[in-house]
């Protein structure tokens, strides 16, 4: 409660004297009728569906045939269920797949890299450079994947194919050959301008001092940044990690528009397979227990990260 | 003549100096500057080639799934204007994003207000569950959420899409507008209610003109997440005529014997622009409620 004090919003300082200088006991109606629809509103479409998710778990609630009448307390069968499926567990590795390659390496080398070169004071055309990278992240998932679509075509004239052509490789349909490189690709692309903006804004706190001098003890660029650059902005690339991770665990329509899980559920993710689970074989029970999993999964990494950037709460 | 000398000399060894220094750092940084041109060109390209067909297609007469030349004209645009089925679906996306925005600012104004100007147990406790609740993944929790709708009898209504929109963005309007109005001297609300103001005229007159900016971008994000949301108006709407541009996209391009590509791209170029115009009034502001929303917590 001491931590008040340590908000960084200026305004705590004037809001702090208001307390004291008014009786409380008249405000309770106000405070109820301002915070009260927005606080029940969240209660019951944000917290409400956690918490039924996890009774819906431990039942074998159905959307249609014989159990959707009556759904039974199953204990935790649907779990013995999920950790014995290999679909399931398939599933997950996809996803831990999807996110190591996508989000942990693929869009924090790439955002980093842009972060760097276009902190660069000889670099031109930084306007124009940064509006392009933007590009991938400000359009809807939709036309993301629309535009994917198009590019890794199975015939010969898809944009990739032609591309390749140049080069005298045969066409390929990538999406069917090579499925998750291909998802992980989409991913990567969207995910660029994210790491970006993050790793710019990280960068811009480096003191330039710290970096001269190490430049002058005769230090070369991939020292100074693998030993003073990076160790200083390591709380905001644990965030960011933080960040990706969560959102890269709930992709869904990006993937699930160009591949629906396939082929042969090759890049059926976690969330794809919750969302087939649950709302096209109707087994809402084990979906909801699918996404109590992911759910702790997320949880623990969360964890994971804040103790590894020593992020203080 | 010493002076005049010296001040002629001293250009010319000033000028060898820097060229010398200038000259050395090329040669230094000449290779790693190439690489840095050639790295970033490329990433560039990388953001934008995927882009062509969509851009080249919205304006090819006979526009087909590929990449070629295309013969220009507007005809897929006009299509899309005049089609049955296609204006539908931007009213739609209009009346779900407009609608979820302004719910979105009610809410989160009200709230925000509460949060800022009072002092209350539990009001702590409160910021940071909201704050917490960006953790947990959608499709996580929309099974539950489907069916909690159905029982409510929210489903397949554009009404029930819009409160549920509006409620998913709110912790992050809540987050911003209680920041905004903290911002406010509460000395000027003060001033106006020894003025006579009630309560409510001076949130109208002092707290709502100077939260403009933090209220703009509040609705900007609200406006983007809503416009660009897949997965809710998935699950939610399975009548055709509730459809928004996401879920029309979709559609059209899964029934692959009869696509009419031109118009899918042209309708993609619709659904993109009012996000793109938007962007660009919000790109610092989205950058502090994604990094500072989570370092407050």
């Amino acid at each position: 409660m001491s931590s008040v004090t340590e908000m960084p919003v200026s305004a705590a300082a004037a809001t702090r004297p208001l307390p004291k200088r008014r009786g409380r006991s008249n405000n309770r109606p106000l405070l109820l009728l301002l915070l009260g629809p927005a606080a029940v509103l969240i209660v019951l479409f944000i917290v409400g569906p956690a918490l039924y998710g996890m009774y819906l778990s431990f039942t074998n609630t159905q959307l249609t045939g014989f159990a959707a009448r009556d759904p039974k307390f199953v204990g935790l069968d649907n779990y013995v269920y999920l950790l014995n499926n290999a679909d399931f567990l398939g599933s997950l590795g996809h996803t831990g797949e999807f996110v190591l390659y996508s989000a942990i390496i693929g869009q924090t080398v790439l955002g980093m890299l842009a972060a760097i070169l276009l902190s660069r004071p000889w670099m031109r055309g930084k306007g124009i450079i940064g509006a392009a990278v933007l590009m991938p992240m400000i359009v809807p998932e939709v036309v993301a994947s629309l535009t994917w679509a198009s590019v890794l075509s199975n015939n010969s004239s898809g944009t990739l194919n032609q591309l390749t052509g140049i080069f005298g490789v045969p066409p390929t349909a990538w999406l069917q050959v090579v499925p998750m490189a291909s998802i992980i690709v989409v991913n990567i692309w969207r995910g660029i301008a994210f790491a970006m903006i993050m790793f710019q804004a990280a960068l811009e706190d480096v003191p330039v001092e710290l970096i001269e001098a190490a430049r002058i003890d005769g230090a070369r660029a991939m020292q100074v940044f693998r030993h003073v650059t990076l160790p200083l902005i390591r709380g905001p690339v644990f965030l960011y990690l933080l960040l990706t991770t969560i959102s890269t665990v709930g992709a869904f329509g990006l993937v699930y528009f160009l591949t629906q899980g396939g082929p042969g559920g090759q890049t059926q993710l976690a969330a794809i397979y919750i969302y087939e689970r649950a709302l096209q074989f109707s087994q809402v029970g084990i979906g909801s227990a699918a996404s109590m999993i992911l759910l702790v999964i997320v949880l623990v990494l969360g964890s994971v990260y804040l103790r590894l950037a020593k992020v203080e709460v | 003549m010493t002076t005049l000398a010296n001040r002629a000399a001293s250009p010319q060894t000033a000028a060898p100096v820097r060229h010398t220094r200038r000259r050395r750092l090329t040669a230094i940084d000449l290779v790693q500057r190439v690489l840095g041109y050639t790295l970033i060109v490329m990433l560039a390209l990388f953001c934008l080639v995927p882009f062509a067909w969509v851009v080249l297609s919205a304006v090819d007469a006979n526009a087909g799934p590929n990449v070629q030349w295309p013969t220009v004209s507007i005809e897929n645009f006009v299509n899309f204007f005049t089609n049955s089925g296609t204006p539908l679906l931007l009213l739609n996306s209009l009346i779900i994003g407009i609608g979820a925005t302004a719910l979105n600012l009610v809410l989160g104004l009200a709230g925000g207000y509460a949060l800022a100007r009072f002092q209350f147990p539990g009001r702590r406790m409160f910021m940071f569950s909201i704050l917490l609740i960006r953790v947990i993944p959608a499709p996580a929790t929309i099974v539950a959420l489907y069916l909690i709708l159905v029982k409510l009898n929210l489903t397949n209504s554009l009404w029930g899409l819009i409160l549920v929109e509006a409620v998913l963005q709110l912790p992050v309007t809540l987050w911003l507008l209680k920041g905004t109005i903290s911002a406010v001297p509460i000395e000027l609300e003060e001033a106006a209610w020894v003025d006579g103001s009630s309560r409510f005229q001076a949130i109208w007159r002092i707290v709502l003109p100077l939260a403009g900016p933090g209220l703009g971008a509040a609705a900007m994000l609200t406006f983007l997440g809503v416009w660009g949301d897949f997965l809710t108006p998935l699950v939610m709407l399975q009548r055709q005529e509730l459809y928004p541009l996401s879920i029309g996209l979709f559609r059209a391009f899964s029934e692959h014997n009869q696509v009419d590509w031109g118009l899918l791209a042209a309708s993609a170029i619709v659904y993109v622009a009012p996000p793109a115009v938007l962007y660009v009034f919000v790109r610092k502001h989205l950058l502090h409620s994604s990094l500072g929303g989570a370092i407050k917590g």
